[in-house]
């Protein structure tokens, strides 16, 4: 790693510490995924149930885990947290703990002309304080599948299953598609 | 005719009240200058969308390309159990994020979102736009065509092929 004068680090620091007092979002170690549009981005925000935030439709708890959650930022912005650290699963579970209480996550903000996203991958424990990876859904669906893969879940999901069983891998019954 | 001293009085009355409203003035102009800005609560606009139920990840970051028809389907129907939110792809080219669906009161894996993925509708329902997102709460399906994109001979399966 290239070393930088003394001076940079001071700039960086102040730049930093200003950053933190301003509320303005930080850069951060996320992973970047090479997504159009994607930065890697700190945020501390208080976590809201999207539709409660929107249309004022509030059930307890944000919804116990069954509602989009968002990140509501001091300057008032929204946005919503689709994606977590588990491959093709969303970032409620890593969220649902803080519901309604600030905290601060790293991931990648997409700024998307189409839609605005946040990937969240890492969340600032409340209790040690210490990062934590955006796992917990993984995690719960082990704990309801024991032995089975984490990595390929999705191959082995009992609700994917009955639906390809029903709809087929093509969302049509009976229609198959055959490699070549 | 009106007395000096009177004139006097009316005289005084009228410099208290312009004092009274420079003052109001100047607190006005003090606490909108001061005050947070607030974000004015936007109401929702009724509108019909036409279009096919996409996953809103995939689609939006092209992570799978063209995320989108009977190609996508499958990998659409594994991030809508995995709890990523679903989308409607309009035929305006704009994504609608589906915060709804008629009477069902939960969007995380919704079996009546699940079931509907890749398929194309037509919808009325009630658009929120902020910060760069259209949310859409789904009143009525008012029509499903089911799945119509029948883009797997170009494109296979995607991701991994099966």
């Amino acid at each position: 790693m290239k070393k930088l004068p003394i001076e940079h680090w001071r700039i960086r620091g102040l730049v930093m510490a200003i950053a933190l007092l301003s509320g303005i979002p930080q850069v951060e170690a996320a992973n970047e995924w090479g997504i159009e549009h994607e930065q890697a981005t700190e945020l501390t925000g208080r976590v809201v149930d999207l539709a409660c935030e929107l249309s004022g439709n509030c059930p307890d708890s944000c919804g116990a885990g069954k509602r989009q959650l968002g990140l509501l930022l001091p300057d008032g912005k929204l946005y919503p947290v689709v994606k977590g650290g588990t491959n093709f699963a969303g970032g409620t579970e890593d969220l649902i703990a803080h519901c309604g209480k600030s905290v601060q996550v790293d991931g990648l903000l997409i700024q998307d002309p189409l839609m605005t996203l946040y990937f969240v991958q890492r969340v600032r424990s409340e209790k040690t304080g210490e990062w934590e990876k955006a796992s917990k859904w993984g995690q719960k669906w082990l704990a309801a599948n024991p032995g089975k893969d984490l990595g390929k879940w999705f191959r082995s999901d009992e609700r994917i299953h009955k639906i390809v069983e029903e709809g087929g891998k093509l969302g049509i019954p009976g229609l198959i598609y055959e490699e070549e | 005719m009106e007395s000096f001293t009177n004139a006097c009085r009316r005289q005084r009355r009228q410099n208290y009240w312009l004092l009274l409203q420079g003052i109001a003035l100047s607190l006005a102009i003090f606490f909108i200058s001061v005050a947070p800005p607030v974000k004015a609560a936007t109401a929702p606009q009724r509108v019909q969308v036409t279009g096919e139920i996409i996953d809103t990840w995939c689609y939006v970051t092209e992570i799978m390309g063209d995320a989108q028809g009977t190609a996508h389907h499958l990998c659409a129907v594994w991030c809508a159990i995995g709890g990523i939110p679903v989308s409607i792809l309009g035929e305006d080219g704009n994504v609608y994020m589906v915060l709804r669906v008629e009477n069902e009161d939960t969007n995380v894996a919704n079996p009546t979102i699940v079931n509907i993925q890749t398929h194309k509708v037509t919808v009325d329902g009630d658009l929120y736009e902020r910060d760069g997102v259209k949310y859409l709460f789904v009143t009525q399906v008012a029509d499903d065509q089911g799945v119509v994109n029948l883009n797997h001979e170009d494109y296979g399966i995607i991701p991994f092929g099966k």
